[in-house]
């Protein structure tokens, strides 16, 4: 066999063994490519829960208009009887915009062909802003038409939920960034450390000495906290001197937030690096895991760009909590209460991933 | 008795890695495992460093059971793999601190162990380098000197020379034999039959996951290696020749060499090599070979210690 031919039967050979490469070159585009079509790829790609107080008795004209809106296939609509019911959940992201139709739309439609909608919109991501506001619009223009004595007879008055204004890019993108850390690096930083370990054999030298393996995993775990926050003050620092973005940095509240999103990542990275049977394996994964989780945990986009059953999935990411509370405290100011929940579900898994990260690592090691 | 090993049974699968193995190690003396490459040397030895469960059996160290008193065991054991188990990027000074951590080593304690590493392990005049800028055996050095940094009263080295060149092996054997000057209790494996011969005080052969033979070196060569003889080497075309001038001798070939077996060949060795002489046969070697511990393995096992377990 001619010396090249030969070279490059044995590379390819060698290619197609090693699971892990064929991974990296073709199942991991593809698993991408599948990715973004299933974000981006839809014919309205974006969808958003928006909460409806119908003050106006449920006439049909009302009825109507709810049908209409839910037949728009960019809003889930959630009903509320009181407006105070519907900010709240405003306040919590669960709806993303409440629309208050007035008690006297119907009798002011179709005796005066004049009636005003209020539409309030969660202002801290300037995406889900203009969709909404763009949508609702763009519906009641079409709905309007079948009122032809009128011209546009529906006014939507639309304003922001947050802090009197649209929140600017800059100032929706930093919380975004700062999850990063508590994803990427935290993930990669405690996986690394034990494949490491095992890569080079020093593993061997641990588990001989006296050191509990609990211990041992607290000392890998406290590292990784240690440069999870270097990398977060870095990249903290770095949006606020090059960004200069107009948010509230509440140091005392971000820091359990940081905390209990990094125990996550550490927590995700330890199960990770007993399941890699190779140190490689284990490597790769938790880069792969952390490129892919990203999409789903509201970091960068709005989640609402989701198919539903990718928001569903993206519900039980803890980073998808801490991200929302990032932006809850940098953006809208959040109080400690407000944090009840992130704190909880991310004080919740962190716990019960840790505790599977160490009772694998305990029968990794017993093996 | 300072390592107790009774009936220990270890297998991977279907294979019977360590099959019933026994032995006692006396407070400081060196005790070797020998054995060709598969033997079961390693896993005996990461079982009594509790890197490894077992089947069956019972070990105690120092008196504490290696399975109920795992920790107390660890902390008595200094354990050096054959593979150099430093981190590149800290230097050799900062590698000892990170042992001495898993040991929970006073700050005083360690700055005598660092003194002690420098002037008997001779680690001193590279202390503050990084291990990657060391070479092969200033690592290996380090390496011994790291894991037994916490003054352990036991040393278990693993294939402590396997890979270096002879003068680099007898420096490393005058480190091992020194250990007992200091009262440790050494416990090696190796599968060279010289560094058992040159610096155990007893030897176990293992072979097949058993150990096959156990005592003093010199009583194992004397009981199992046989007598000594004299070992000739001539031209291949004058072997048969040689076999009809010692035909009175009790002779066998061996590797191309003839060997003359007698009770005392000192007494016949001015006599075989005047018989050769005067017929003329010119010989590549002529001398009295006292039997080795690779002698002994072949006899016990059948093959050479190079040869796979």
């Amino acid at each position: 066999m001619n010396s090249i031919i030969g070279i490059a039967v044995k590379d390819i050979k060698t290619f197609f063994r090693e699971k892990g490469t064929v991974f990296w070159t073709i199942a991991f585009p593809v698993m991408m490519l599948l990715l973004f079509t299933a974000i981006f790829g839809r014919e309205i790609p974006f969808n958003a829960n928006l909460g409806i107080v119908n003050e106006d008795t449920k006439t049909p004209v009302t009825q109507a208009v709810i049908s209409g809106l839910n037949a728009t296939g960019f809003l889930t609509l959630k009903n509320f009887t009181q407006r105070t019911e519907a900010f709240k959940e405003l306040n919590t992201t669960n709806v993303r915009a409440v629309l208050i139709i007035p008690e006297n739309f119907t009798e002011n439609l179709m005796n005066y062909g004049q009636v005003n909608v209020s539409l309030i919109i969660d202002g801290t991501s300037p995406d889900v802003f203009r969709l909404i506001d763009n949508g609702v619009r763009t519906f009641f223009s079409e709905f309007s038409k079948q009122f032809k004595n009128y011209t546009e007879p529906v006014t939507v008055k639309t304003e922001s939920a947050a802090v009197a204004q649209v929140i600017g890019y800059k100032e929706n993108i930093t919380p975004g960034m700062l999850t990063y850390p508590l994803l990427f690096s935290s993930m990669v930083v405690s996986t690394g450390a034990i494949v490491y370990e095992r890569e080079k054999g020093t593993l061997k030298k641990i588990r001989a000495s006296p050191i509990r393996p609990i211990n041992m995993l607290f000392g890998k775990t406290l590292a990784a906290l240690v440069q999870t926050a270097i990398s977060i003050l870095v990249m903290a620092l770095l949006a606020a001197f090059l960004l200069d973005p107009k948010l509230n940095w509440n140091v005392p509240l971000l820091i359990p937030i940081f905390f209990l999103g990094s125990m996550n990542g550490i927590a995700l990275g330890l199960i990770i690096s007993c399941i890699g049977r190779a140190p490689q394996e284990a490597s790769n994964a938790a880069t792969t895991i952390a490129v892919v989780l990203q999409f789903f945990t509201g970091m960068y986009f709005p989640i609402e760009y989701l198919p539903t059953y990718m928001q569903q999935i993206g519900r039980v990411i803890p980073m998808t909590y801490a991200a929302q509370a990032l932006r809850d405290i940098m953006i809208r100011n959040a109080t400690l209460a407000d944090l009840a929940l992130p704190i909880l579900t991310l004080t919740i898994s962190a716990l019960i991933l840790y505790g599977i990260g160490v009772i694998l690592y305990k029968r990794w090691v017993e093996k | 008795m300072i390592i107790e090993v009774e009936d220990l049974v270890k297998h991977y699968g279907e294979v019977k890695a360590v099959d019933g193995v026994s032995f006692a190690v006396e407070e400081g003396e060196i005790f070797g495992l020998l054995g060709p490459n598969g033997a079961g040397k390693t896993t005996l030895m990461e079982i009594l460093c509790c890197l490894r469960t077992f089947d069956s059996g019972r070990v105690t160290i120092r008196g504490f059971d290696l399975v109920k008193d795992s920790l107390k065991v660890r902390a008595s054991i200094g354990f050096c793999p054959q593979e150099t188990l430093l981190y590149d990027l800290l230097s050799v000074k900062e590698n000892f601190a990170f042992s001495a951590s898993l040991y929970s080593l006073s700050s005083k304690k360690f700055k005598e162990r660092v003194e002690f590493s420098s002037k008997v392990l001779g680690v001193g005049e590279f202390l503050n380098r990084k291990v990657q800028q060391l070479s092969g055996g200033m690592k290996r050095r380090a390496n011994l000197a790291a894991s037994v940094i916490h003054d352990p009263p036991i040393v278990i080295l693993d294939e402590p020379t396997v890979g270096f060149d002879p003068n680099i092996k007898r420096e490393f054997w005058e480190m091992i034999k020194n250990f007992k000057n200091y009262g440790k209790t050494v416990l090696l494996s190796t599968h060279d039959m010289y560094e058992a011969d040159e610096i155990c005080d007893r030897v176990a052969i293992m072979d097949k996951g058993k150990i096959v033979a156990l005592d003093k070196p010199y009583i194992l060569k004397k009981t199992i290696g046989g007598d000594a003889a004299i070992h000739i080497r001539v031209k291949n075309s004058q072997t048969k020749k040689t076999l009809t001038v010692l035909k009175e001798y009790k002779t066998t070939v061996i590797d191309n060499e003839i060997r003359v077996s007698a009770n005392n060949p000192w007494e016949i060795m001015a006599e075989v090599s005047n018989k050769l002489v005067s017929q003329g046969i010119l010989t590549e070697k002529i001398e009295i070979v006292e039997p080795t511990l690779e002698d002994v393995f072949i006899k016990l096992a059948g093959r050479k210690l190079a040869e796979e377990s």
